[in-house]
């Protein structure tokens, strides 16, 4: 009981009671609409996401500019379950997708089909980013690559994906994306109360991933991801297989962003390929920069801040939001290099420093 | 003698008989144009349109568009437009018997629109005209109308046009039409005969002719007319051969595009792999350096235009060409000493301050310049070198091609032939040993900075040849200039220019068979492979510094 009291520190306490007590309450007493809490349902899917991202770039020190696809790939697979859930009773009263009839296509493709089902078309959502990340994880691991040419071959791997789900060949919808959803598992998508379910259907799926992260970085796996940051070289002569480590790590992230996205697409309603672009996964990157990379917390609260920012910005200064984010991001980068979280300590270092000089 | 006298007479009255028949006779219906009479006007017009003469039709076709007037009672029509002052004038162009623009003391002159009196038609008359309109656009003034008047010709095919079709191509000064209206009599001709050596005889012209739409011609005569055999096994060989001649221009046509984006990657790619090389830096906003490059140009551009009216010319664009690279290389120096400099060493961070860099730089031309401008190219670049019939070599490409091999001499010669050079390659190697030796590794720094941006805005200025200037511009090559420079390997010339080449080719040599996009895909799925093989590039760097 002592050490659990001694884990949950005040950012937990102020966490749990703001999205938990507070936001449903207020929306039960008619003070907060149900679109702000459906707005902070979908940050939370981000902050899901940005999780995953932590433990590969603040904890393995792999730089992944791809991890908005694996966000997507999970919610085009919700996506897809939900507008054949709906299709029938679409415009054209067909058994296939609106898109689909505009394209002239008469049968469902055949991988559409396992979306059908709801239990299959989850598991997909995580089957796949899971296996298409290995393979390609396995393929860029196995020949080291690391670092700033990481960076770059995801770079081009988000790019080139965004271009084939840009296509109408694809199956996709296209640049449209995937749109007009109206239930999912028998809820009325557009029913309040379906929204906030979804909304604490999200809230505890980030902690229970939180927590279990936590477990991963802290167990033995986590050190020696850790270690393969501070340095690979050693860690290999240490007769550890880096590799599979890496992909790992690259897997498990790729999992984790594909839930938050599965619980994303519900909550907008719409996926588009403009979600998974190469800045959508930048964007990711500065949310767990400035948040503070290598803590998970620090993930969580970037992506939060910088999503309730971002409406802040475009409501008040519209045109302004490049500006803000692209001056962050390079004040982050250059003297908060512990984020926001670990402004106090690097605040704290700097006035003792000054002080021993004094003296 | 005095019978030849008497001849002599005779063949004067004659002549002058004849000459006075055919003088007046003509311009007889032309004067009565300019009538005040509207009955006599439209009969005028009546009997030139059934005379359907060539010499008449730009007369038609000025009517047609409402664009006929008169000058010191002559008929003319509206040439190039002149704006000065506020007032629009125009040229004048006479249009009987002969199109020729209006000259006075040889120069051109120049009329304001109320200065001229124009000639008003019913729009009866006018919609009279509408019937031989395809023949009239086979005069006019605009090559895509002639063409697709010819076109027209080629899909009605009858005999009774081929005198006109004649006319007209005799007028003809463009090469590629006049090969495109000798294609069109040709095929005429071939349809309305039915003697079989007659046919072979103009199948073999049409095939020496090489038009655009030879095979699909010949393919249509083979399925809709009653041939011969040896006919047909003529038109068989002579379709089979136009094929394979049209596949190998396709081919060359391919490689042609693909040398140009190659050099295109390579331009970009030079900046960023020597700055890459040097700081292990790469640069996220370079693209954005690029589009300073462009916006440079523009506002060179608009400078002139203020300084020297709207006719500039061409010279405004060689003019911004080293100004583009003075400003962006200007733009990074000043991003290297006030953000990167404090990131060497640390590229992961370097690169996402860099990209923070962009998402500033894209901002602030969205707002001071709008989202699409462009720039007006060197009239000298319009167009494109005809090596052969189909094979079209625009010029603006050879340019970019050409241009790219002198950057790549210039870059070559800066880095391995001069003092800044040795020192850039020194600080390269190893910075703390060159520290030592006594080289300013900062200023070395911002020198490459400098000139690495300044070769992106170099290539900025290159790229208003081909597209607008859109705020991020910079975007639509970086990721394939990126996985340029990684092919090549670490800061390698050789290798930047092998690898731009290699993937510029081919993406053109993948996109006729894939798409595209599937083409995009797999480019990078050979790329992945590739570095399986070789993960430090083509040209890995060699020694101590493999290891860091």
């Amino acid at each position: 009981m002592k050490k659990l009291s001694k884990k949950i520190t005040i950012e937990y306490v102020i966490f749990l009671i703001l999205f938990i007590a507070i936001l449903p309450l207020g929306y039960t007493f008619g003070l907060i609409s149900i679109n702000t809490i459906s707005l902070w349902g979908r940050y939370f899917c981000f902050a899901i996401a940005a999780i995953g991202l932590d433990m590969l770039w603040g904890y393995t020190g792999i730089l992944c500019m791809c991890q908005a696809l694996f966000f997507c790939i999970g919610g085009y697979g919700i996506a897809m379950h939900m507008s054949l859930s709906t299709a029938s009773k679409g415009s054209y009263g067909a058994a296939i997708p609106d898109f689909m009839v505009w394209n002239q296509v008469t049968e469902l493709p055949l991988f559409w089909k396992p979306f059908e089902y709801f239990p299959l078309a989850i598991a997909l959502g995580v089957l796949v980013p899971l296996v298409f990340s290995s393979f390609f994880g396995y393929f860029i691991f196995k020949s080291r690559l690391k670092g700033v040419y990481f960076a770059i071959i995801t770079q081009a791997l988000a790019l080139a994906m965004w271009l084939l789900f840009l296509r109408n060949e694809t199956m996709l919808g296209g640049t449209n994306g995937l749109t007009n959803f109206k239930q999912l598992g028998g809820l009325n998508l557009s029913e309040s109360s379906t929204k906030l379910t979804l909304y604490l259907i999200s809230c505890v799926t980030l902690i229970l991933i939180y927590i279990g992260s936590k477990k991963l970085v802290n167990s033995k796996f986590g050190k020696v991801l850790v270690a393969i940051r501070d340095s690979e070289s050693r860690i290999r002569y240490t007769s550890y297989e880096i590799k599979n480590y890496q992909i790992a790590i690259f897997a498990i992230a790729a999992v984790i962003a594909a839930i938050g996205g599965m619980l994303y697409v519900p909550q907008t309603g719409i996926i588009t390929p403009g979600r998974m672009d190469v800045k959508a996964s930048i964007e990711m990157i500065i949310w767990v920069a400035l948040g503070g990379r290598g803590k998970l917390k620090g993930a969580v609260f970037g992506t939060l801040l910088v999503n309730f920012l971002y409406s802040v910005f475009t409501s008040v200064l519209p045109g302004s939001w490049l500006y803000v984010i692209g001056i962050l991001f390079i004040v982050t980068v250059l003297y908060m290099d512990q984020g926001i979280i670990g402004l106090p300590k690097q605040i704290s270092k700097y006035i003792s420093k000054v002080k021993a000089t004094k003296v | 003698m005095y019978k030849l006298k008497q001849i002599l007479f005779l063949t004067l009255i004659i002549i002058t008989f004849f000459n006075n028949a055919f003088s007046k006779e003509r311009p007889y219906y032309i004067e009565q144009l300019k009538a005040t009479d509207l009955q006599t006007k439209s009969k005028a017009l009546a009997q030139i349109i059934a005379e359907k003469e060539v010499i008449y039709f730009p007369i038609l076709e000025a009517i047609n568009t409402k664009k006929i007037f008169l000058y010191q009672n002559r008929l003319v029509t509206l040439g190039k437009k002149h704006n000065e002052n506020n007032t629009t004038a125009y040229e004048l162009i006479y249009l009987y018997p002969k199109k020729k623009a209006v000259v006075n003391n040889s120069s051109k002159v120049v009329e304001k629109l109320t200065n001229l009196k124009a000639l008003k038609f019913s729009r009866k008359d006018r919609l009279s005209i509408i019937p031989i309109l395809p023949f009239i656009n086979l005069t006019s003034n605009d090559s895509d109308i002639r063409k697709l008047a010819y076109s027209q010709f080629q899909n009605k095919i009858d005999i009774k046009n081929i005198p006109i079709l004649e006319e007209a191509s005799k007028l003809e000064t463009n090469k590629e039409l006049k090969r495109y209206a000798k294609e069109t009599i040709l095929a005429v001709q071939l349809f309305e005969t039915n003697k079989s050596s007659k046919q072979i005889e103009l199948i073999k012209q049409l095939s020496r002719n090489k038009g655009d739409n030879t095979a699909f011609l010949l393919q249509k005569f083979l399925d809709e007319k009653p041939i011969e055999n040896q006919v047909k096994i003529q038109v068989k060989k002579e379709i089979s051969i136009l094929k394979s001649r049209a596949s190998r221009i396709d081919w060359l046509q391919n490689l042609f595009s693909g040398l140009s984006l190659g050099s295109i990657l390579i331009l970009i790619s030079l900046g960023l792999a020597i700055i890459y090389g040097l700081a292990g830096v790469i640069n996220m906003a370079h693209g954005e350096f690029m589009m300073i490059g462009a916006y440079t140009t523009f506002v060179v551009q608009e400078l002139f235009k203020i300084m020297l009216g709207p006719q500039i010319g061409d010279l405004f664009f060689w003019v911004s060409i080293p100004i583009a690279f003075i400003v962006s290389g200007f733009f990074g120096l000043i991003i290297e000493r006030l953000i990167i400099r404090k990131l060497y060493g640390n590229p992961l961070q370097s690169l996402l301050a860099t990209w923070g860099i962009s998402l500033v730089f894209i901002q602030l031309a969205r707002s001071v310049f709008g989202d699409l401008t462009s720039v007006q190219a060197p009239t000298l670049l319009s167009g494109g070198w005809h090596i052969a019939p189909q094979l079209v070599l625009p010029y603006n490409r050879i340019f970019i091609i050409l241009f790219t091999i002198i950057m790549v001499i210039l870059t070559f010669l800066f880095l391995y032939k001069s003092k800044y050079g040795l020192r850039i390659r020194a600080v390269t190697q190893n910075r703390e040993i060159s520290a030592c030796l006594g080289i300013s590794t900062k200023r070395i720094d911002s020198i490459t900075f400098f000139i690495g941006s300044g070769i992106a805005g170099i290539a900025g200025a290159c790229m208003t040849l081909i597209g607008n200037i859109v705020p991020d511009m910079g975007q639509t090559y970086i990721v394939d200039s990126f996985l340029v420079v990684v092919t090549g390997g670490v800061g390698n010339l050789m290798g930047t220019i092998i690898a731009g080449l290699g993937i510029g080719q081919l993406t053109k040599l993948l996109e006729p068979v894939f798409h595209a996009v599937y083409g995009k895909v797999i480019i990078l799925a050979i790329i992945i492979f590739f570095l399986q093989f070789k993960p430090k590039g083509l040209f890995p760097p060699k020694g101590r510094i493999a290891n860091e």
